[in-house]
C-alpha cells in the first residue's frame, strides 16, 4: 500500500461544526463568476435544443424515426438523473460513513427529474397504441400505457424531490438562522419555521427518508421497466427479453455512479469544497463503479447468450438489428465504452485509489450509456411496423440529423443547468451529515498508527 | 444494538474448540440418526442402481425430476459461502466474522451433495464418464461442449476446488491452535495441516493478501456456476417457460437467498449445540436479517421478470403452462407455497427489529425459505416438461417414488451430518476473526453516552 495514498481520516476532520456551516453556506451564497459564466452558456445550449425541438414537433408526431435521438437523449437524462438520487438513498440505507460529503450531490439530481418528466410528454404523442402489437399492458383499455408511465415517472420525480426536500431541511434552516432571515422570508419552505432539532425531529426525519427511500427504489425499479419496455422493447417486433428491464436498471445505476463521480471532480476542480471530496469517496464509489461494469457485462452476457444459443429466428433477427448488423457500430461503442475500458481502468488497484483514475473511467461510462441509449431507442423509433411477430427486414440504421444533435446537446445542457440552478436553492454539500460524521468518529493511535474509530450507534 | 462481550484470548480459545474437545449425548445421537437416514438413502440409491431408473416416477416427458431439482437446491445452498465469506469480506462487514466458516463448509458439503444428484440420476453413473471426459471412448463419440450439461461438472468442480481452498487457507492459523492443544496422532495431523504456522507479522500478513485474493477471484466462479446451471434450462428451446433470458441473474440470486437462509439456520443450531452464545449474537442475526431482506426482495423482483415475460409474447403453449402451474392442482398449491414461504412470510417478519433478534424466529422464517425455494425449482423444472410434446396424449405427469423421497431426505441429513462432524474437527467459528474482531472493537464517547465503534484500517 502506498503511504501517499493512505488515508486515515478526512482532512475536515480538524474544523469545527461552524467553520463548517460557514465553509458550505459561503460557497452556496457566492457561487462565483465561473459558476454563471457556464449557466449562460448551458442555457444557450438549451435553447438550441429548444429549437430543434420545436422543429420536431412542428413536423408532427406520425413520423417516430424522426424523435430516435430524442427519445434516447430523454432515455439518457432519466436513467443518470433519477438513479442518481439512488446512490444516496442505497448508501443511507448501508450506513456508509464515507458516503456523507456526497449524498446532496446525489439527492440534488431529483431536480433534474422534473426536467425528464417535461421531456416525456412529447413523447406521449409519438408513442404508438399497443393495439395489434406486444406490450407490458396486454390488452388494457384506455390510454396505456401513456397515462401509466405518465403516473410512474410523475409519482418517482415526486418522491425523489421530497427526499431531496426531507434530507435539505436542517440546512435549509441552518442557511435560514445564519442568513438571518425571518420566517416570512422562507415562507415557500413550509416546514422550517416547525423545525428544531429536536431529538424526536430527527428521529422522524429518520424515518421518513427510510420509507421515502424505500419507496423510491422500488419505484425507479418499476419505471425503469416501464420506461425501457414501452418506448424500446414493445416496439422491435419479436423482441422479448425477461433481462432487458433489469439491466437497464443497472446501466443506470453505472452511469449514475459515473454522473457522480465526475461531479465531485469538478467540485474538487472549480470550488472551495472540494476538501469535503477526498480520495475516500472517489475510492469507494470506484469500488461500486467496478462492481456495476462487470453487472452490465453479466446481464447482456445472459440476454446475448441465450438469443444466440437458441438461433430462433425472431431472437437473431433482434441480435442483428441491435448489435450485429444494423447497429454494430453503435453496440461496438457502448460495449466498449461501458465495460471494456471501464474495466480495465478499475480493475488496477493503484488506478482505482486515485482520483483521476475513477473519473477518467466515469467519463468513458457517460458516454458509452449514450451510445448504448441510442441502440435501443433509435433502433425501436426506427422501426415502421410494430405489429410483426418477427422482425423481417431489418430497418435502416437512422443516422442522425442537424435537428438530431441540436435536440441532443440541447436536452442533455437542459439537465446540467437544471442541475445548476437546483445548487442555488440548496446547499450541495450536506452540513448535518458531514457534522453528524465528525460527530461519529475519531482518530486514535493504534500500534503505531493512526488509526479511525468509527462509531455504530445502531 | 450490540450485546458485545469481552473475553480473554484463552477464553476464546477455549470456547471455539470446545465442539472438538467435548461432546455432549444429545451430539452423538443427532449424528447416529443422520448416520442412519443417510444409510437408507444409499440403500434406496442401491437398490434403483440394481432394478432400473423405472422404480422412480420418472417416465417420459418427465425425465428430470426430484433429482434435478435436489441437485439445483444443493447448488443454491452452495453459494452462501462465497456471499458471507467473500462477498462481506471485501466490503469490511464486522458482522460477517462468526458466519464465515460455517457457510464456507456449508459450501464445500453441498457441493458434494449437488454433484451426486445427477450422478444418481443417471441411474447407472458409471456411464457418466463417457460424456464427461474428454475421451474418444468408441466410435469417435466425444462429449458434446456445445451442451450446457458438459459445462455443469467444470463449473461445479472449479468452485468446489476454489471453495475447498478458501476454507483451508483460512482455516490453517486455526489448524495451528489445535496443533498446540492436541497430542499424539491428531498432533500430527494438525501439524502438517497447519502448514509451519507461527502467527509471524508476515504470516498474518500473507494470510489476510490471500484471503483478499481468494474472495476476489472466487467471486466470478460464484457467478458462473449457478448461471451455468441455470443454462441447462435457459439453452433449452423444447421446454416452455425455460428459455428465458433472465434465468441466470435469477438463479443466482436465489441461491444467495436460500443459501444465506441456511447459514442462518445452521449458525443458530450452533449456537444452541455448542452455547455460542458470546460469539454468535442476535446482532449477527439482524445484520443477516436485513441482508436477507435486500436480497429476497431483489430475487422477488427477478422472479416477477421471469413470470411476467413468459406471459408478454401471449404465445398459447406458454401462457397454458402458467395457468397450469398457477391454477390447476396440485401446482397451484405448491406455487402458494413456494409464494408465501420464500417471500410472503419470512420478508415482512424480517422487517420487525424484535423478530430480527428472537433466535425461534429466525430460524423458523429461514426453513420456510428454503421449503419454499425447493418448491421454486420443483415448479420450474417438472411443469414444463409434462407440456414438452406437441400432442396432448404425450402429456405426462410426475409422481416421485419413496426411492427418490428416500433419497432427497438422505442428503439433508448428509449435509447436516458432515457439518456436525466437521465441528469435531475444526472450529466452525474462526478463532482468529473473533479475536480479531474484538482487538478492533472499541468505543466513542458522544455526549454522556458510550457509543460502540469499530476500528477501521484504511
Amino acid at each position: 500500500m502506498h503511504e501517499s495514498h493512505h488515508v486515515v481520516a478526512p482532512s475536515y476532520l480538524d474544523m469545527t461544526a461552524q467553520e463548517i456551516t460557514n465553509d458550505v453556506l459561503e460557497r452556496h451564497h457566492s457561487p462565483g463568476n465561473q459558476f454563471w459564466t457556464v449557466a449562460m452558456i448551458l442555457g444557450g445550449l438549451f435553447v438550441v435544443g429548444l429549437v430543434g425541438l420545436f422543429m420536431l414537433v412542428s413536423d408532427g408526431f406520425d413520423n417516430k424515426s424522426n424523435w430516435g435521438y430524442y427519445a434516447a437523449t430523454f432515455a439518457y437524462v432519466f436513467s443518470l438523473s433519477q438513479t442518481a438520487v439512488l446512490v444516496s438513498v442505497a448508501l443511507r440505507m448501508a450506513k456508509s460513513h464515507w458516503r456523507r460529503p456526497l449524498a446532496r450531490i446525489s439527492e440534488m439530481f431529483a431536480i433534474v427529474g422534473v426536467y425528464s418528466f417535461a421531456m416525456l410528454v412529447p413523447l406521449l404523442w409519438v408513442l404508438p397504441s399497443i393495439e395489434g402489437r406486444r406490450s407490458l399492458w396486454f390488452e388494457w383499455p384506455g390510454n396505456t400505457p401513456h397515462i401509466w408511465d405518465t403516473m410512474a415517472l410523475g409519482s418517482l420525480v415526486i418522491c425523489g424531490l421530497a427526499i431531496l426536500y426531507f434530507a435539505s431541511l436542517p440546512d435549509l434552516v441552518t442557511d435560514k438562522e445564519v442568513s438571518g432571515k425571518s420566517d416570512e422570508d422562507v415562507s415557500y419552505h413550509p416546514l422550517i419555521p416547525h423545525w428544531f432539532g429536536t431529538p424526536k425531529h430527527w428521529q422522524l426525519q429518520k424515518i421518513v427518508l427510510g420509507l421515502l427511500g424505500g419507496f423510491y427504489f422500488l419505484m425507479l425499479i418499476i419505471v425503469h421497466m416501464l420506461i425501457s419496455v414501452d418506448f424500446a422493447m414493445a416496439l422491435i417486433p419479436g423482441w422479448k427479453d425477461a433481462i432487458f428491464p433489469a439491466f437497464h436498471a443497472i446501466n443506470g445505476i453505472q452511469a449514475s455512479i459515473a454522473l457522480i463521480i465526475v461531479t465531485m471532480f469538478i467540485l474538487r476542480s472549480t470550488s472551495s469544497l472540494g476538501k469535503y471530496l477526498e480520495l475516500e469517496q472517489f475510492w469507494a464509489l470506484s469500488k461500486i463503479l467496478l462492481a456495476t461494469c462487470l453487472l452490465w457485462f453479466y446481464f447482456w452476457w445472459s440476454s446475448f447468450f441465450t438469443y444466440w444459443y437458441g438461433r430462433m429466428p425472431a431472437e437473431i433477427g433482434v441480435l442483428k438489428y441491435i448489435m450485429f448488423e444494423t447497429y454494430s457500430t453503435v453496440f461496438l461503442l457502448a460495449f466498449t465504452m461501458c465495460f471494456v475500458i471501464p474495466f480495465l481502468i478499475l480493475v488496477v488497484n493503484v488506478v482505482r485509489k486515485t482520483i483521476w483514475g475513477p473519473t477518467l473511467a466515469a467519463t468513458v461510462i457517460l458516454i458509452g450509456t449514450f451510445f448504448n441509449q441510442v441502440r435501443y431507442y433509435v433502433a425501436g423509433f426506427s422501426v415502421e411496423d410494430h405489429t410483426l411477430h418477427v422482425l423481417e427486414n431489418l430497418p435502416d440504421f437512422t443516422s442522425p440529423g442537424p435537428i438530431d444533435f441540436m435536440v441532443i446537446v440541447g436536452g442533455i445542457s437542459g439537465a446540467v443547468l437544471t442541475y445548476m440552478l437546483g445548487t442555488r436553492l440548496f446547499p450541495i454539500i450536506s452540513i448535518w451529515e458531514i457534522k453528524e460524521g465528525l460527530m461519529l468518529q475519531r482518530v486514535r493511535k493504534f500500534m503505531k498508527r493512526d488509526i479511525r474509530v468509527l462509531a455504530k450507534p445502531e | 444494538m450490540q450485546e458485545r462481550v469481552r473475553i480473554s484470548d484463552s477464553q476464546v480459545n477455549t470456547d471455539l474448540t470446545s465442539s472438538i474437545f467435548e461432546s455432549s449425548k444429545l451430539y452423538w445421537i443427532l449424528v447416529g440418526f443422520l448416520a442412519l437416514v443417510v444409510l437408507c438413502g444409499f440403500t434406496a440409491a442401491g437398490y434403483m442402481f440394481n432394478r432400473g431408473l423405472g422404480v422412480t416416477g420418472l417416465n417420459r416427458p418427465v425425465m428430470w425430476g426430484f433429482f434435478i431439482t435436489n441437485f439445483v437446491f444443493w447448488i443454491g445452498i452452495s453459494h452462501a459461502g462465497v456471499m458471507l465469506s467473500a462477498i462481506l469480506r471485501l466490503v469490511q462487514a464486522e458482522w460477517r466474522r462468526p458466519a464465515t466458516r460455517a457457510a464456507e463448509v456449508l459450501t464445500v458439503f453441498s457441493l458434494m451433495t449437488a454433484m451426486t444428484m445427477p450422478l444418481i440420476h443417471a441411474g447407472r453413473p458409471w456411464r457418466v464418464a463417457y460424456w464427461v471426459f474428454p475421451y474418444d471412448w468408441a466410435r469417435g463419440i466425444y462429449p458434446n461442449v456445445r451442451s450446457a450439461l458438459v459445462w455443469d461438472p467444470s463449473a461445479v468442480f472449479t468452485y468446489l476446488t476454489s471453495s475447498i481452498l478458501f476454507v483451508y487457507i483460512a482455516l490453517i492459523p486455526d489448524f495451528a491452535v489445535l496443533r498446540d492443544r492436541t497430542t499424539g496422532v491428531p498432533h500430527i495431523i494438525y501439524s502438517i495441516l497447519s502448514l509451519g504456522w507461527r502467527g509471524s507479522v508476515r504470516q498474518w500478513k500473507l494470510q489476510i493478501i490471500a484471503g483478499i485474493l481468494l474472495s476476489a477471484i472466487i467471486l466470478p466462479i460464484f457467478v458462473s456456476v449457478h448461471s451455468i446451471v441455470s443454462w441447462d434450462f435457459g439453452t433449452a428451446m423444447s421446454v416452455e417457460a425455460w428459455h428465458s433470458t433472465v434465468f441466470a441473474p435469477y438463479f443466482v440470486i436465489g441461491a444467495v437467498h436460500s443459501g444465506v437462509s441456511a447459514v442462518v439456520t445452521v449458525m443458530i443450531i450452533l449456537r444452541w449445540m455448542f452455547h455460542w452464545e458470546n460469539y454468535i449474537r442476535r446482532e449477527h442475526m439482524d445484520s443477516l436479517a436485513k441482508l436477507l431482506i435486500v436480497v429476497a426482495t431483489a430475487w422477488l423482483f427477478f422472479f416477477a421478470l421471469e413470470f411476467f415475460f413468459g406471459l408478454y409474447a401471449l404465445e398459447g403453449p406458454e401462457v397454458a403452462l402458467r395457468e397450469l402451474q398457477v391454477f390447476e392442482a396440485p401446482w397451484k398449491w405448491y406455487f402458494l407455497t413456494f409464494l408465501i414461504t420464500s417471500y410472503l412470510i419470512p420478508v415482512p417478519m424480517w422487517l420487525i427489529p424484535s423478530v430480527r433478534r428472537n433466535l425461534w424466529l429466525m430460524a423458523f422464517t429461514t426453513i420456510l425459505v428454503n421449503v419454499g425455494m425447493w418448491f421454486e425449482r420443483f415448479i420450474i423444472i417438472v411443469p414444463g416438461l409434462m407440456r414438452k410434446q406437441a400432442f396432448v396424449f404425450t402429456w405426462g405427469g410426475y409422481t416421485p417414488s419413496i426411492v427418490e423421497v428416500t433419497i432427497i431426505t438422505a442428503t439433508f441429513a448428509m449435509v447436516s451430518m458432515l457439518v456436525l462432524l466437521f465441528a469435531k474437527v475444526v472450529p466452525l467459528i474462526p478463532i482468529g476473526d473473533a479475536k480479531e474482531g474484538m482487538i478492533l472493537h472499541d468505543e466513542i464517547k458522544i455526549g454522556k453516552v458510550m457509543v460502540p465503534a469499530v476500528m477501521r484500517e484504511e
